[in-house]
Parts: structure tokens; sequence; C-alpha cells
């Protein structure tokens, strides 16, 4: 379950050798388990130079020409998970867990506990989702709050003292990063024993415990008879609980309206101590009936210091929050081009933003537009080839509005305007995004009421809902015909 | 050297992690581990410089300290520097411990007879116990982090050498009941009880008081560690999967232990302390946890694995990757005994779920995926190791695990992967109509990504992503004739809109199976010679008809390369054209080809068309087709080069040319023969394959004889019985030798190839002639005026042969039988050997004596004397 080597590199398109390894870091106590455990099938762990070759290669992340190369284009190459098999000199360095985040490629090599020819099946060696779970903590530390190269490179520096915490031999012993880092910085405070190993500190002060629930809606409406309008709510409930004792216990309990659509797919937070079977079997996945369950959803758990996501879950609404409509006719350089936006009345009509995105892939840049719209207001980006309509925070008394265009357009440059392999022809669509506060789709809200701590003083307790973003589309003609 | 500033450390620390084994090759790398060392301690350097240096001796401590003694006294370096520290703050002391544990292990120095072990152990456990028996490890403020590191280097230690803290269980256990920080503990504690367990059961033996004996190991004075667990375990690491087979090799496993019923308690007692405090691990930890008491327990008697029970629910709950992988290592290690049919159903649901759940990132997904294709049933139906959906898991719940296009290639493939292996169920009759609608999604899809491909400014991306897909559909799906038939259609049209795909679909065809490769062959040829040879693809069509092209329909082929001869204006595409006509000729395509490669030979305006054009037709009108085929077929000799040109000329040398070959016959000498004026040596042939037109050549080393002539032999079988082969021989002295000997032959194939064979032993006996036979009643005088005509210029000796039990009248005939001139039993026996090329040894047997027998010998060749002495000693020995 160990690790024997990490890497961090980042990927640059477009320069001689495509990327740069801004970190890594070798196990060599790991290393000589692995040469025992391997044996014959041992292969050691390369130095950065040909691990930044081999890993872009196998990635398909080098620029090189556009002719098939059997060894990177084979149809028998397939990789179905994010495990590689790197070509070192001869040899294959096998499994190299990796993927590649915001232009930069996390990587790692599992320690195997036996031999590796004939190959075991990823789910038997430990060592695999300990990979993931140590990447996706550095990448969580990295991306969290980080807006420059700056502040990246501060990161990256802070890395090899953080590293020497959490994973000082290679297991893993915390892939909360940021915890870590909290905890350096109050290595003088000593901890109490009994406590949470994913609890840093104890907290004095006010107890305060704030809630908030996001909800995303993504949908895709084809506007076809034979293939289904598609729109799923995904929900995440974070909590801050700011409350005095070593392992306070908490319960929320998340409430749905009369007739509410039920959560489901639900994914606690591990701090969550126990769940409801009716929890645990709500699945999206198996069609369900009206008898299904619909809470309250109880969390009972021990919080850790730092804000969390306590659960995820998805729900199907019945009807989509805005229904589109997108036409779109050719007629020789000219595009006509009309939408129709209708929010459901059942919503709040308060949005902090609200606008709709109408690209146009494939083609020159816009050159002339004759439009009208009914509401709002329209934006045109001509190198982009974009439309943007901003509707504003609300919509009109009738709920509906619409759009109408004529655009014209230049000649299609390539360098400019990347080749996109969906949109072609009359297939294009429109892009919706807005954000609601103190909405849920789902109606889904913590009561105050219903917060129970164990262990504290009452706890001043906040809650805070939000609708964020939908992805609606207009025509995706040919697809799946 | 005094010590190195901060910025020369640092300039040197980066030249070393460029490039570690370019620099410990260069000058500075000699030094740099004892540099190290000694400025470890330099007072010039800052704490950051030192930790960096630090740093760096726990990444590479193998290369600063490549063996055993230098990581001793490096770890012993480290050790001292730590007892140095002035009792204040200082960020060295937790690297100092890492580096010296990292030094010990890498280096292969851990063992009882190594100082520093003997110093790290006990001073880590006083650590780790929170005794700071020295005082010198710092101000309170670094106890608890020091207490931590000094839990991880123990951890450490014992994964790299089993049963280190065997004798320490009792102890952990008890510090676990107390108070001290849970993590570490419990990780140690749980390694080093699997770990016990372990070497026990190896050892057929009992637990003994490993749980209960909770003494400080190294408390009451300077006693020594106890090595006697770690030495038991043969510092052998163990496989930790629970259900890898590796694991269960010895066939004895952990049932192989002996617990009485109190250590049985015991045991389940510390597992469930281990479980209780579970919750308070992070989640990476408790996973760790769980694989390890899950191995641990695996096929012992007397554990329930229900103790594991109250955790899964909980943990079933979380989406945590290393949580749920945890539990499939539990359901693997347990089986029914610890999931029900039910548990497996609700593990299954969650599974799913989570393989698509939004809120999680798409690596996790796709390893959920894997899980579940690779899921651990409790009554697995299909054999294992094979990939496929769990009975359990129906197409329902698999709705949203269905492929879609706007997916990113690797899910898109994954996805794809799942349906193909639901579409090949052949299920009963309710689930057919389920598995058609399955079927007509999959091709769907297909024709979506085929559409994707066949746009002309499309990405590369998008043409690879559909081959993939082709290639995953036809194996997985290379049983349902009807999928292959779209498939074949689908790819034919895909090839028509954009023949510059043809790379890609060589490659296709050339890594799936025949149940689509022959279909698939078909249709693109159809597809290729359809079309005129006059459009801008017909460098794709070349290149496609290379690979397809066939002995059907060679007559439209033949007339497609006719036509597009007249547009092969350019050198490639002549080349390219000529490249088809080598496939036709290789697959015996023999009618119409001559024309078109005489008017090819004729029309072509570069000479190097021209050339290769006459010599396909010299080839065509000479070799007949076995040998056609063989000369253009692929080279055995070596992997395929890229060049058509390089691959072309293996073929020709490999069938025109003689080829080094590993021996395919044996070769031995067999009973001496006495024919002829000399020596023969009778040589007997075993063939290991048919060959044809053998020729064996010899060599005789150190020029002793005249050169030996080959022999040829027509043909020989395996099985078939060959005669045996007379070498003559002429001496050029009477000294025994060695044959080199090398064969060529022809294969079956048509190969001609040469082989060393062993070389053949020339015995000293083998050249022994006899002399004409006398006159009847003469051969006592015979004798006598041969051993006076020698008399004069001979050199007479006499030598004890020493006698077997088998006695002198036996020996003599069977070894001495043809020369003997005059017998008189069991007196007297008178030997006469001629010696190629011409010398004499005669030899008198005496009466034989108790052990042997003393002969009287006379030659006239006194450098064969020591030989004569050999042969006659080792007389009785051989057989």
């Amino acid at each position: 379950m160990a690790q024997r080597a990490v890497w961090l590199v980042s990927h640059e398109p477009r320069t001689p050798v495509c990327g740069t390894v801004r970190f890594s870091r070798r196990y060599p106590t790991v290393e000589k388990r692995a040469k025992v455990f391997n044996g014959a099938s041992y292969v050691p762990i390369p130095e950065d130079g040909p691990l930044l070759k081999a890993l872009l290669f196998e990635l398909g992340l080098l620029d090189n020409d556009k002719d098939f190369m059997e060894s990177r284009d084979s149809c028998a190459r397939i990789n179905k998970t994010s495990v590689f098999g790197l070509r070192i000199g001869g040899d294959e360095l096998w499994p190299v867990v990796a993927f590649l985040k915001n232009d930069m490629i996390y990587a790692s090599v599992p320690l195997v506990e036996q031999a590796l020819s004939p190959r075991p099946s990823l789910i038997n060696i430990s060592g695999i989702s300990q990979a993931f779970e140590l990447l996706f903590g550095v990448q969580d530390f990295l991306c969290s709050s980080q807006k420059n190269d700056d502040e990246l490179n501060t990161k990256l520096g802070q890395l090899p003292d953080l590293l020497l915490q959490t994973c000082p031999f290679g297991t893993l012993l915390d892939a909360n990063l940021q915890n870590s880092l909290d905890n350096i910085n109050v290595a003088s405070m000593t901890q109490p024993p009994k406590q949470p190993a994913w609890k840093t500190g104890t907290y004095k002060g006010k107890p305060h415990i704030s809630i908030s629930i996001n909800e995303k809606v993504k949908s895709m409406q084809y506007d076809k008879q034979d293939i289904a309008d598609l729109w799923q709510v995904i929900g995440a409930v974070t909590c801050k609980c700011d409350l005095e004792g070593i392992m306070p216990n908490v319960t929320i309990s998340l409430s749905l309206p009369t007739n509410g659509s039920p959560l489901q797919d639900i994914l606690a937070h591990p701090c969550v101590t126990s769940l409801d079977s009716a929890v645990l079997t709500s699945t999206s996945i198996e069609a369900t009936d009206d008898s299904a369950f619909s809470g309250p959803y109880k969390f009972p758990f021990t919080p850790p210091s730092e804000a969390f996501n306590l659960c995820y879950y998805t729900s199907q609404v019945p009807v989509p929050p805005i229904l589109g409509f997108y036409q779109m006719q050719e007629e020789e350089v000219q595009l006509k081009i009309t939408v129709n936006l209708k929010l459901h009345e059942s919503v709040k009509n308060n949005f902090e933003f609200c606008e709709a995105h109408i690209p146009f892939y494939n083609r020159g840049p816009i050159t002339h537009v004759e439009y009208k719209v009914s509401f709002g207001q329209l934006e045109v980006l001509r190198e982009k080839s974009l439309l943007i309509w901003t509707i504003g925070q609300k919509f009109p008394k009738s709920m509906a509005i619409t759009l109408s265009g004529i655009i014209t357009f230049g000649a299609k440059n390539p360098e400019k305007q990347p080749f996109d392999q969906i949109c072609i022809g009359g297939t294009a669509y429109v892009k919706l995004h807005f954000k609601i506060l103190d909405y849920t789709l789902t109606g889904c809200y913590a009561d105050q009421h219903s917060v129970q701590v164990f262990g504290s003083g009452k706890p001043k307790i906040t809650t805070q809902n939000l609708l964020l973003l939908i992805i609606t589309s207009g025509i995706l003609k040919p697809l799946l015909q | 050297m005094g010590p190195l500033s901060r910025e020369a450390w640092a300039q040197r620390l980066g030249a070393f992690r460029a490039g570690p084994s370019a620099f410990m090759a260069g000058p500075e790398g000699e030094s740099l581990g004892r540099d190290l060392l000694s400025d470890l301690r330099s007072e010039k350097l800052s704490e950051q410089t030192k930790v960096s240096l630090l740093a760096l001796s726990m990444e590479f401590p193998d290369q600063l300290w490549p063996d055993a003694a230098e990581a001793e006294a490096a770890a012993t370096s480290l050790l001292d520097t730590l007892r140095l520290l002035a009792p204040r703050p200082s960020v060295l002391r937790r690297p100092l411990l890492l580096a010296a544990t990292a030094a010990l292990v890498a280096g292969g120095a851990l063992g009882p007879t190594s100082g520093a072990s003997g110093r790290l152990l006990p001073l880590l456990l006083d650590l780790a116990a929170g005794r700071d028996g020295d005082g010198v490890f710092g101000p309170a403020a670094e106890q608890r982090p020091l207490q931590a590191t000094a839990w991880e280097c123990l951890r450490e230690l014992e994964s790299c050498q089993p049963g280190l803290l065997g004798g320490c269980l009792g102890f952990l256990r008890g510090l676990l009941g107390l108070e001290g920080p849970v993590q570490p503990l419990s990780l140690l504690l749980a390694l080093a009880l699997r770990n016990g367990l372990v070497i026990r059961a190896r050892a057929g033996a009992g637990l003994g008081g490993l749980l209960t004996d909770s003494h400080f190991p190294t408390g009451g004075g300077p006693r020594p560690w106890d090595w006697t667990l770690a030495e038991e375990g043969d510092g052998r690491l163990q496989p930790q999967a629970p259900s890898c087979p590796a694991a269960e090799e010895g066939g004895r496993g952990l049932a192989a232990l002996e617990t009485s019923p109190e250590e049985v308690r015991e045991l389940r007692a510390t597992v469930a302390q281990l479980l209780d405090v579970c919750y308070l691990l992070t989640p990476v930890a408790q996973a760790q946890l769980l694989w390890l008491l899950g191995w641990g327990l695996q096929g012992l008697r007397g554990q329930p694995p229900a103790l594991f029970k109250p955790q899964l629910v909980r943990l079933l709950g979380t989406g945590q990757l290393a949580l749920l992988h945890a539990i499939l290592a539990l359901k693997a290690a347990f089986g029914e005994a610890l999931f029900t049919a039910q548990d497996e159903a609700l593990l299954l649901h969650r599974l799913t779920a989570a393989a698509q759940h939004p809120a999680l990132p798409a690596p996790t997904h796709l390893f959920y995926l894997h899980c579940l294709l690779n899921f651990p049933e409790n009554w697995p139906l299909g054999p294992s190791g094979e990939e496929g959906p769990p009975l359990l898991l129906g197409v329902q719940l698999c709705q949203g695990l269905l492929p879609s296009l706007l997916q990113e290639p690797m899910t898109l493939l994954a996805h794809l992967h799942l349906l193909c292996l639901l579409c090949a169920e052949d299920g009963e009759e309710e689930s057919k109509g389920r598995v058609q609608s399955l079927r007509c999604y999959l091709e769907k899809v297909l024709a979506g990504l085929r559409q994707r491909a066949s746009l002309a400014a499309g990405p590369r991306a998008s043409a690879t992503l559909c081959f993939r897909a082709s290639y995953l559909v036809a194996s997985c799906l290379a049983g349902q004739p009807t999928v292959l038939t779209s498939l074949t259609q689908g790819l034919a049209q895909l090839y028509q809109c954009r023949p510059a795909l043809a790379p890609h679909f060589v490659d296709l065809l050339n890594s799936v199976g025949p149940e689509l490769r022959e279909p698939l062959r078909v249709a693109l040829r159809q597809e290729v010679v359809l079309g005129t040879g006059s459009d801008g693809a017909l460098r794709w069509h070349l290149q496609m008809l290379a690979k397809v092209a066939g002995r059907d329909g060679q007559s439209t082929t033949l007339r497609f390369l006719q036509e597009a001869a007249a547009h092969c204006s350019d050198w490639a595409l002549q080349q390219a054209l000529l490249q088809v006509c080598r496939s036709l000729l290789r697959d015996g395509v023999a009618g119409g080809l001559a024309d078109l490669l005489q008017m090819l030979a004729s029309q072509l305006e570069d000479p190097d068309g021209q050339d290769r054009a006459r010599l396909y037709y010299l080839l065509l009108a000479h070799l007949s087709e076995t040998k056609l085929a063989m000369a253009l077929g692929p080279s055995l000799a070596a992997p395929a080069l890229a060049s058509s040109l390089v691959a072309e000329n293996q073929g020709f040398a490999a069938a025109l040319t003689v080829q080094e070959a590993p021996a395919a016959l044996r070769l031995s000498v067999g009973p001496r023969r006495l024919e002829g004026p000399s020596p023969v040596l009778q040589l007997l042939l075993e063939p290991l394959q048919p060959l044809y037109s053998l020729e064996l050549r010899f060599r005789v080393e150190g020029q002793l004889y005249r050169p030996l002539e080959a022999v040829h032999v027509p043909c020989l079988h395996p099985g078939r019985p060959a005669r045996p082969l007379l070498l003559p021989l002429q001496p050029r002295r009477p000294a025994p030798t060695r044959l080199c000997v090398s064969a060529v032959y022809t294969t079956p194939t048509g190969r001609t190839c040469h082989a060393h064979l062993p070389p053949l032993p020339v015995k000293f006996e083998d050249l022994f002639l006899p002399f004409p036979s006398p006159l009847e009643g003469t051969g006592s005088s015979f004798f006598e005026e041969l051993w006076a005509s020698c008399l004069p210029k001979g050199t007479e000796s006499r030598v004890w042969c020493p006698l077997g039990p088998e006695g002198l009248e036996a020996l003599v005939s069977r070894r001495l039988g043809p020369f003997v001139v005059v017998a008189q039993p069991p007196d007297s026996y008178c030997v006469a050997i001629h010696l190629p090329p011409a010398s004499r040894l005669l030899l008198r047997l005496g009466a034989a004596q108790e052990d042997g027998v003393s002969v009287a010998l006379l030659t006239d060749d006194w450098t064969v004397l020591p030989l004569v002495g050999d042969y006659l000693r080792g007389l009785s020995e051989a057989a």
C-alpha cells in the first residue's frame, strides 16, 4: 500500500519537451521492498528525464506530427483506467497511476507486493487506491484557492515538507495535505490524546455551525423525439463546525418538502458514523417507485476542524428549471437562429446572474448580426464567434423570452479557431448559466431545529442554499443518429 | 575541505537531482555522501540547508551509501549528529530519524549484527512510547511530532523486516489501551500482528505469549533487541493482497497456526480493539488497517470475520476510493462469511452508483468500473481472472454506465467495454430483448464514432478512438456474426469516406482476430478496386491494397493496378504499386501479374521502379510458388523493421542465403569398426527435424590428422533409422584429438541452415589397427620377429595394468581381441598393434596377479609411451 515514487509534471504544449518535472519524490525503502516482491519482473524507478518523456508519450501529450504512428496510435493500445505502463529503456514500468488536471500531470508508482508477471488485477493492489488518494490530496492542495503561477510555485515549494509529514516513507498517513500544513503551523500546540487523526487542534470560542447546500443542475435538452432529454441535480452539503471539545457529536438532518424528489446516490463524508439503510439504498440506478424514502436524511458525525463536504447527492426533479428551444437555419453564408427560453413557474425568479452562451463552431468570425431580443441584452464577441445573451436578475412576468437573429460569418481561419468535432453543420447548442441564491431545486434544506449537538453548548447555526449553473443544450442533432 | 556554503550546496544538490547517476559517476560523486554527513554538523550552515541535505539522504541513500558498511557508518553518523544537537527547538530531529532509518534499510544494513540498528531501535521505541530517556530529544513542544515520527520509522522497519517488532506486540497492545496517538500505534500494531501471524503460521507454531507479554522490550537495562521472530521470518516479505494467489502459496496459509482457545480469545480482543478505534484514523489509514487485518485473519481458525461488520455499514456510505477498495479486499478475503447475497447486492449497487457519481472525478469512476468488472463474487460463474460483469449486475443497473459520444476517449472505451461484455451475454428468453436493444445502441455508438473519424479535418485522436473502439468490439464480440457484419460494413464505408485512414486500417487488420480480419479484408479490397486508380487517394489505395490484396478477386485487382500504373508518376507511388505486386507474388497470384510486371518494367520512368519490377518478374518466372512465398514472406530472423526495403531484403536474405541455426541433429561416436587400411570412426546420426541435403564438415584440432572430407546425407527424418556414417581418419601422428563438426542442411520450409555441433572426441584406441593376421601356427614367431625388428631403435617399458573383477581373459578378449597375435591363457598374451601412419606397439601380458597384470611393451615411437601408459592403466575401468 506504499508508493515507490511520486511526480508532478506540468504539461507545456508547444514547447520542445512539452513538459517539466515540477516535483518528484522517491521512496528508497519501498523500492527495496519492490525489488524483493517483484523479483525477476522488477523494473527500477527511472530518473526524472526518462520518466518525463515516457509519461508524456503514454498520455499522448507530445506535440508530434499528425501521421499514424503504431507505437502511439495502434488500435490495440487501449487504456480503460488511469493506470499506465511506461516504456523505459527496454522495460515497462507498471503500474503508474497518472492523470492530467489543469495542465498538471499527477503521477505515482504504487508498490505491488507480489510478482508483476503475470500482471495482477488492479483490484488486488492496495497501493492503487492509495496512489489515487495521495494524488487527489496533492491536487486539492494545489488547486485550493490558487489563482496564479506565483501561488502555485509557493505551494509546490511547500510540498516536500508536507509529504514529509503525510507520507514520510511512501505510506500515506493523511490525504488532506492542508490539514498537515495547519498541523505544522500549530506544531507547538500539544494535541490531546484520543483525538481523531483527521482533526487538527481543538477549537476555543463560541460554538457555531454553518451549513450550506449547493445544487448544480446539469441538463441536456435535445428537443428530439427519439432522444430523451436529461437533467440531473447534483447537491453538495458543506459544513463548518466550530465546537469545543475533542469529539463533539453532531447530527444534521436534511429534509425535503412534501412531494419533493428524493435524494439519491448519497455519498457521506468518512466522519459520518452511521447511515440509515434507506439512505444507503436510495439510488438513481434503479427505477424508484412512489414509496421511495424521502427523508429526513440523518447524518450523525464528529466534525473535523476544517470546512468539509458532509455529503453529496443526486436527484431527479420532475421538470428542468428552464426549458429551451433552439432552431438554426443555414442560408448560404447566413445563419438564422431562434432561441426560446421558458422559466418553470415553480422556480424562484430571482437570479444572481443568468446568461445564455451561443457559440458557433467550425465557422469564421462573425461579421454581421441582426437580432431582436424580447428581453435582456445581447453581446457579440466577433472573433470568438460567440453571442452572449445576458438575461439579468429576473425573467419577465410571462416567464418566456425569445431571441431571433441573422448572423453572417467571415472566412474560416483554422489556426485561430480550432476544429470542433461535435458541432458540425446543423449540430449546435446554447449553453445557459445561472445562479440563484437561497434556493434549491430539490427543495432540500437543513432545518436549524433539526441540528443536534452533544457535548457542547448550543451553537449558532447558519444555513445557506445555492443553485448554480445549468447547462442547457439546444439541438445536438446528428449525435447518435 | 571545509564546509560548503549554502549556495554551493544548493548548486550541488540541484546538479545531483538533475541526474543522480551521472552526478555520482562524476568527480564530485564520490565525496558527496561524506561531505553531506560532515556538513550536517557544521555550525555555519543554516538549519534549512541541513534539512535539504537530509531530504536528499532520505530520497537517495542507496546512491550516497550503496553498500551495507557505508550505510551502517552513515546511520551511525546521523544518530551521532542527533545526539549532539543542542537541547533547543530544532527542525532537524525528525528528518535525522527518518534519514537514519532510510539509510539502514536501503543499504541493507538492518540486522542483529549492526551497531546502528542496535542503537536506533531502542531509541525509536523510547521516543514512541513517550520516554525521553536521555533527555536529548529536545523541548517538550517537539515531543508529539517526534513521537509520531518514531512510530512511522518503526512501522517502516517492520515493513522491511517482518517480525522485527514481533516481540513488542503485547507492549503495543498495552499502549493502545492507554493514551497516545491512535493512528500510528494501531497501524504499527496491525502490521506487526499480521507479520507475526504469518511467520508463526509458516513455522507451524502457536502465538506463544506474543499478545500478552507486555513488558517494555528494551526496558530494564541494556537488554539487546529481540530478533528471534525477525530471524524466524527469515526477513522474507510476504504478499499482502488477500486474494493474491502468491499469498496462498505453500498451501498451508494461516490455517497452520496452532492456537489455543486462550490465544484465539486474545487475538480476537486485539482485532476488536483495533477496529474500535478505526473510526479515529484518517480514511487512507483506515483502509490500510482493513487491508492488513483482512489479510492477517484470512483463513485463521476461530476468528469470525463478523468482527468487521460494524465497520462496513459506515464505510459503505462513503464514496472514498481507498475505503471502498478496502471493502472489496475484505470481500475477496472472506466472501460469503462476511457478505451475504443481499450485502453483495448492496455493495454492487453502491459501486455502480459511485462509478458514475457526478461528484467524483473521472479517474475514480474508471477505477470503480474496473472493480465492477473484476468484482470478487461469492459464487463466480465465469473463469477467474477474466473481466466480466457480475451476475447481480443486470443490464438495468448498467444504464448509466453506457458509453456516450460526449465522453472522454478513455471513459468512452471503458464504458464501451462494459457494453460489449453485456452484449456478449447469451441470456435467457426474457433478457434477449434487452441484449438486442443494447446491440442496437452499440451500433449507434460505433456509427457515431465512425462519423467523427470520417471528417476530413478531424483530429488524429478521433480516428484513433474509432479504431480502438472497433478493435475492442471485435475482440469482445468475436462470436457475434451480426455485430461483426455491421462493423465490417461500417468500416468499409469509413474507408470510402476517408481513404487517408489507410494506416489505421492496416493496423486494425494486423491486430484483430480472423473473425473480423477476413471479412474486413475482402470488403476493403472491394472498396479499393471498385474505385478508379486515378483519384487523389491513390497513395492510400495502394497502401491498403498491399495489405488486403490476395488470390480472391485477382482480376479486378490487376485491372485496378494496371489503371493505376498510368497515374504513378512519382517514385513513392511507383514503389507503393510494386509493394502491392509483391504481396500478390507472395500470395501466389501468377496469371496476369507477369504481364503487369513486364509492363511496369518497361513503362515506369524511374530506374528504381523498373529494376524492382524486373526483379519481381524474374522471381515470378524462376521460383516455385512455395519458394517465392518464402522469399517474400516476413523474415523470422529479426523483428520487422519499418522500412519495407530492409524488411524485403531480410526476406530474401532469409530464403536465399545460409542462416545460422541451433543444431538440428545429434551426433555421437558408435562402437569401433575395423575396416580398411586406416582407422574409421563410426558416427551415429539422430535428427531432431527433417533435414535435407545434409553436409557434415569436420575439422581436426591441432593438424594432427590430414583434413577430413565432408560427408553428405541426402535426407534424414526423425524417427526413421539412419545408416551409421563411417569417417576414415588419416592421422599424421598417432595421437587422440577432437573433431570440430558443423552441419549445413536445408529445412522442409526451404531455408538453408548452418549449425555448429558439439565436438567429437577421437580416443587413442580409436586409432589402433591390427597387423595382417599371420598364418595359422606362426603367430608366435611372427610376434618375435616384430619384436626383434623393433628392438634396435625402439623403446621398451613395463607398465602395471590393474585388473577389475572380470579377470584378464575377459578383458583381453573384449578390449584387445582383434590385436592378439598369440594367446596362451591364462599365462601369456602377445599383442601387436599398428598405429597409423607408421608406428608399432607390441605388448606382452604375463600371468594375472591378484589385482593386476604386468605388461611389457615395446614401441618404435617413444612419443606414444605416455598415451599407452594411460590407456593400459585405464583399461579395466572403461566399460
